[in-house]
């Protein structure tokens, strides 16, 4: 029952591309302005809500009101359209099954084929059937909208009545007070979707008074409507918000008057109002030829479940600064310990053109030195006849290893790679790593190697003045062909005393890198196995709660862990790092306090080990700055957030735990806006999370596991 | 510009020898500062005999041997061995840098509790194991590392009375072709006993077995035994994976490794004919890679260096007491600090370096001790510059075994003072008297009047 009535709030809440029950709640309130059009609406919902839930269509889907809206628009417009008969009732109920099934299957296949969505044409459809099928009827009458006055509309301007026209038009809705509802509700939603709605409307007045000397008022609303709904959905709700939306918006709009005047011809002689017909196409058609452009780094679209646009664009920007990088393959250090880049990409030796993306390894001793006594024999040098071993598993392709080592300061440029090891990734990324000391190699061509075996020495082979290890990625088994830009998975960064963890980065020269050593209880405990559950007793102000989380899967592979309250971290799991993907859900769950205290954590414990990671703005609390700002989105984020880590020494019981203070910052005007909060995680040594905190405002909020017993 | 060093007479039989092209000097660069601080200001603050020791060499030492470990093996454990010097400052310097403890009796378990170690990072070794000792580091997660047959029932005894589970693993001794071979300590390879050993731990649940243990020596100087061992090892830890499905967390190569010291018999100088420590590690980690696991499942390898990384963080200052020709004409110089203090001196030919200036002759020369015994002598020979009462001198290399040998015999035992890495010297050991000593005696009631 509870999962039917989201499933009508939500519908009223897609319409707009919303995710908000309280928004539902309005718009569905706004729709019994014109009683007959609610009802109607209303019962629109139920039966495709309650059919989709009959056929057990994906629960996830109704919820969200995916099958529900479609049946709001249709009812809301038969509400509008037509006088109102038993005859015609019935006729309702008939057609928004058909309407169910036509968005049901429409929505599959626009999916299927083109991956796009299926917005209001199943309504539409279904509505132009229903016209059409009517005329067989002499007793369906149309209603008149002549003579029902609006008194609202004899206080306001002439232009705020279009405006406010259009947006209730979008629910069937007569009044201009329904209007005005809508719009104060997209206000408190979105900023950036009724900004939209206001460069829609403004855009289409200005064009259509060039397209036509003369414009009536119901070209205006109409053409308002589609051009508010075009600049909605290509604004921000299916496409992330940028200064470039403003040209996609006055694109769409300028298409919005052709294919209005288009259709209104076209239908006239069928008696077809034209409807939502030009924002459907427009906005199908752009969003499915953007999507064959070379380079999507802007305008790009929604590759995620859809927020308000804020939160779309707030997930995408933190999205692409953590995982970008990421790849699929896991490449770590082919060395053992600590080591310095001595030459980094695009170093000033060797590694230029066709071969900048490689690095060179050296080992630095105690007193700062590359070598001891006075670094005149390859044996003084601290790499010389260091293990170098597999970056990552696979064949070994390619072997030399005859090559004598030179003497320190000669090179030897017949031969300039050196004894060297090929090995092939698979994916069609190799590694190869050169000027190897002779003789050492431990493997042969044709050898399966796993990542982390022990495979040669570093030497001082082929063009290496002093032993040295390089390193490239390349695409080929060919010795010495252009190298491959590919990142190493998780490191950890040092510079004098800081060490910092690092994610898919490249190391860059004269500081030292090392693998993560993984610690096993911190292993243990960030290790969330598929199907174990945990029980927190929780903390806020005062106010206790226990909230229970399982580890879930869903049918894309993806790894989440639930909440009971129905939030949702999804989790990137790595033997060596952590990463909490994203986080759906509320803003007062545990899982959103865990988190946002741990969003990433290397599995390696170093004492003096840092790391940053950012979150959306979109997961702050929610602030009146925070509100304003969002009018500025389409010129760039206006704040920015993010969280720093560190672990923290371990106590007393021997538990560790990882600090974290979160900055929410302003940028450009909003310069003085700033906002603090501090999480901490404690582990503890048999591998449990134990407690975590989050210190916000003025609010405390801890959770204790309650599996682990602490005397 | 500084006076002129004054230098007694001195009559030397003219010697040629055999040509050769160095001709006869022998250096003789004085030693008038550690770290940074002169002796002479050392001694005027704390008085002599005194034994220094380095903060910034220990954490040198022990930061390269790391690194040379762990450019070859990417988990890596030192334990400190607290045997070779356990004085609090110097175990916590090694703690500060990351090691872990290793005991080898109840009075260094405790030493080390005491000092914050907690219990699972105290590695329990040794022969000798009170039931006292063995209970405390059950119930504190020690690693216990079993020694013999007697002491496995005595663990087992003390688990199943107690309801306890403790951490085990076995020391495992073997042919690895040296001499002397330690097979008194744990259990032999060769003879099956080690694999009996664990398959009595594997059956009893009240055992967790957690790693394997050996220590072929000390003060070894080759590298391939350590190589030989390490092979031997991974073979038996291989074979608890194949028969018992048991993966052990770790794997403990013990220590003795060499210092720059000189032993008696050695003719060389010891930095001229030892491998490096590079080659000890290479022949200590590469058989590890063969173990069945990779990756981040591979075992912990433990080190339990002692001397190696502490001898030469060690300094002992002492001051000429004075001259003397031996009845064969052989000159020796009488210090005040003697084997009492410098127990090591019995099997190590410690350097001894004037603190001052001295002039260019030098001559063969004995240096005994302060005992009235006749064993106290450091050097039979060694080639001191002419040396005068109240002069000083550095021993080198003494940072190893020689404040835990040591003896309060005859005098008692001298301040140790440590440079800080600011070139502060704090004093970490007070020097003993006369109440100190006495305290524990006990005298009867009636022995306590005499007159003479």
């Amino acid at each position: 029952m509870k999962l039917f009535i989201e499933s009508i709030i939500f519908s009223y809440s897609q319409i707009f591309f919303s995710n908000r029950k309280w928004f539902g709640i309005v718009i569905l309130a706004a729709s019994f302005i014109t009683p007959i059009s609610g009802i109607f609406a209303f019962v629109g919902v139920i039966i495709s809500s309650a059919l989709a839930l009959y056929l057990k269509f994906n629960k996830e889907k109704i919820r969200n009101g995916f099958y529900g809206f479609n049946g709001i628009l249709f009812g809301a417009a038969i509400g509008y359209f037509f006088e109102i008969t038993p005859f015609v009732v019935f006729l309702l109920v008939v057609f928004i099954i058909i309407t169910f099934f036509i968005s049901a299957g429409l929505e599959h296949l626009l999916h299927n084929l083109f991956n796009l969505p299926g917005l209001s044409l199943p309504f539409i459809l279904t509505l132009y059937i229903f016209l059409i099928f009517a005329t067989n009827y002499n007793d369906i009458f149309y209603a008149s909208f002549l003579g029902e006055s609006d008194f609202l509309k004899e206080y306001l301007h002439e232009i705020l009545n279009s405006y406010f026209g259009a947006m209730s038009l979008i629910l069937f809705q007569k009044t201009v007070l329904s209007g005005i509802i809508i719009t104060a509700a997209i206000l408190f939603f979105s900023r950036v979707m009724f900004l939209n709605t206001i460069i829609g409307f403004a855009v289409n007045y200005l064009f259509l008074h060039i397209f036509y000397q003369d414009v009536q008022s119901n070209v205006l609303i109409l053409t308002s409507f589609n051009s508010i709904l075009a600049a909605i959905a290509l604004g921000g709700s299916l496409i992330i918000v940028s200064r470039k939306s403003f040209f996609l918006i006055a694109i769409s709009i300028l298409m919005v008057i052709v294919f209005t005047g288009f259709f209104s011809k076209l239908l006239v002689s069928h008696f077809l109002p034209v409807l939502v017909l030009p924002f459907n196409l427009i906005v199908l058609s752009i969003i499915y030829t953007l999507k064959f452009r070379q380079e999507q780094s802007d305008l790009v679209l929604l590759y995620f479940a859809p927020g308000s646009p804020e939160e779309n664009i707030y997930y995408h920007s933190v999205r692409k600064a953590r995982f970008e990088r990421f790849k699929f393959l896991y490449p770590e250090l082919p060395v053992l310990g600590e080591w310095k880049i001595s030459q980094g990409i695009d170093g000033e030796f060797t590694h230029k053109d066709e071969w900048k993306y490689a690095w060179d390894f050296i080992i630095i001793g105690e007193s700062g030195n590359e070598f001891e006594n006075e670094g005149n024999s390859v044996e003084d040098y601290y790499c010389f006849a260091s293990p170098v071993i597999a970056p990552l598993s696979g064949e070994v392709v390619r072997v030399i290893d005859k090559i004598e080592d030179n003497k320190v300061g000669e090179i030897n440029v017949q031969n300039n790679w050196g004894n060297t090891i090929i090995v092939d990734h698979g994916q069609g990324l190799y590694s190869s790593l050169s000027h190897l000391k002779k003789n050492s190699i431990k493997v042969k061509k044709g050898d399966q190697v796993k990542k982390g075996d022990l495979i040669a020495q570093c030497g001082n082979s082929g063009r290496s003045p002093y032993p040295h290890l390089h390193f490239q990625f390349q695409l080929t088994n060919k010795l010495g062909d252009k190298t491959y830009m590919f990142p190493f998975s998780f490191l950890v960064e040092r510079e004098n005393t800081d060490n910092t963890f690092k994610s898919f980065d490249y190391p860059i020269k004269d500081k030292f890198v090392k693998n993560i050593e993984t610690d096993s209880s911190l292993s243990e405990a960030f290790n969330f196995q598929l199907g174990s559950n945990y029980i927190f007793d929780c903390s806020i102000n005062g106010k206790n709660f226990t909230e229970k989380w399982e580890v879930k899967a869903d049918i894309l592979n993806n790894i989440f862990i639930q909440s009971d309250n129905n939030s949702k971290a999804f989790l990137y799991p790595n033997e060596k790092a952590f990463y909490m993907s994203s986080y759906i859900g509320q803003k007062n769950s545990a899982l959103y306090y865990f988190y946002m205290s741990s969003s990433s954590v290397p599995l390696g414990l170093s004492a003096k080990l840092t790391w940053n990671d950012p979150f959306p703005v979109s997961l702050t609390a929610n602030s009146f700055v925070k509100y304003i700002s969002e009018f500025l989105l389409h010129f760039g984020e206006q704040i920015k957030s993010s969280a720093s880590f560190h672990f923290q020494k371990e106590n007393e019981k021997k538990e560790l735990s990882i600090s974290s203070s979160l900055e929410v910052k302003g940028q450009g005007i909003f310069k003085l806006y700033r906002e603090n909060s501090e999480g901490n995680v404690i582990v503890d040594k048999s591998g449990n999370i134990k407690e975590f905190t989050y210190k916000f405002r003025n609010h405390k909020f801890i959770a204790t596991n309650k599996r682990v017993n602490y005397e | 510009m500084d006076k002129k060093v004054y230098e007694r007479p001195v009559i030397i039989k003219q010697y040629s020898g055999l040509m050769n092209k160095f001709g006869g000097t022998t250096d003789q660069t004085p030693i008038k500062d550690i770290d940074g601080v002169s002796v002479k200001q050392l001694v005027e603050d704390f008085g002599s005999p005194l034994f220094v020791m380095s903060e910034d060499k220990i954490r040198a030492n022990q930061r390269k041997m790391l690194r040379i470990f762990k450019t070859r093996y990417p988990k890596v454990q030192f334990a400190w061995s607290y045997k070779t010097n356990y004085l609090d400052s110097v175990c916590s310097v090694f703690h500060q840098e990351g090691s872990w403890a290793e005991v080898v009796s109840e009075f260094e378990y405790d030493k080390a509790r005491k000092l914050g170690v907690p219990g699972e990072k105290i590695i329990f070794n040794g022969p000798e194991k009170s039931s006292s000792a063995l209970i405390k580091a059950i119930k504190e997660n020690a690693k216990i590392h079993i020694d013999h047959f007697d002491e496995l029932y005595q663990i087992i005894e003390i688990t199943e009375s107690l309801n306890l589970k403790a951490n085990v693993a076995i020391r495992v001794n073997m042919d690895v072709g040296i001499y002397p071979k330690w097979d008194r300590f744990g259990f032999n390879y060769e003879n099956g006993e080690a694999e009996a050993a664990l398959r009595r731990i594997v059956v009893n649940d009240k055992l967790n077995l957690i790693g394997l243990h050996t220590h072929i020596g000390t003060y070894i100087m080759s590298a391939e035994p350590y190589r030989l061992a390490a092979v031997k090892i991974v073979e038996l830890f291989n074979k608890l994976i194949d028969e018992y499905d048991i993966t052990l967390e770790y794997i403990d190569m013990g220590g003795g490794l060499p210092s720059n010291n000189t032993l008696k018999g050695q003719y060389l100088e010891a930095d001229q004919i030892l491998p490096s420590y590079e080659q000890f590690a290479d022949a200590v980690t590469s058989p590890l890679f063969d173990t069945k696991l990779s990756g981040d499942k591979m075992p912990l390898l433990i080190l339990e260096s002692g001397r190696a990384l502490i001898d030469d963080a060690g300094y002992l200052i002492s001051e000429v007491i004075g001259n003397k020709r031996l009845a064969d004409g052989r000159r020796a110089v009488i210090l005040n600090a003697g084997v009492n203090l410098l127990f090591t001196s019995f099997w190590f030919k410690h350097k001894i370096v004037p603190a001052q200036d001295t002039g260019g002759f030098t001559e063969n020369s004995s240096v005994y001790g302060p005992l009235c015994m006749n064993i106290d002598c450091l050097r039979e020979e060694i080639v001191l510059p002419a040396l005068k009462r109240k002069d000083h001198v550095v021993i080198l290399n003494t940072g190893a075994y020689s404040v835990t040998q040591w003896m309060q015999f005859i005098t008692m035992r001298p301040k140790v003072v440590m440079i800080m890495q600011d070139k502060t010297v704090e004093l970490i050991r007070d020097s003993e008297n006369l109440e100190y000593i006495t305290s524990p005696e006990k005298l009867p009631e009636k022995l306590k009047e005499f007159s003479l």
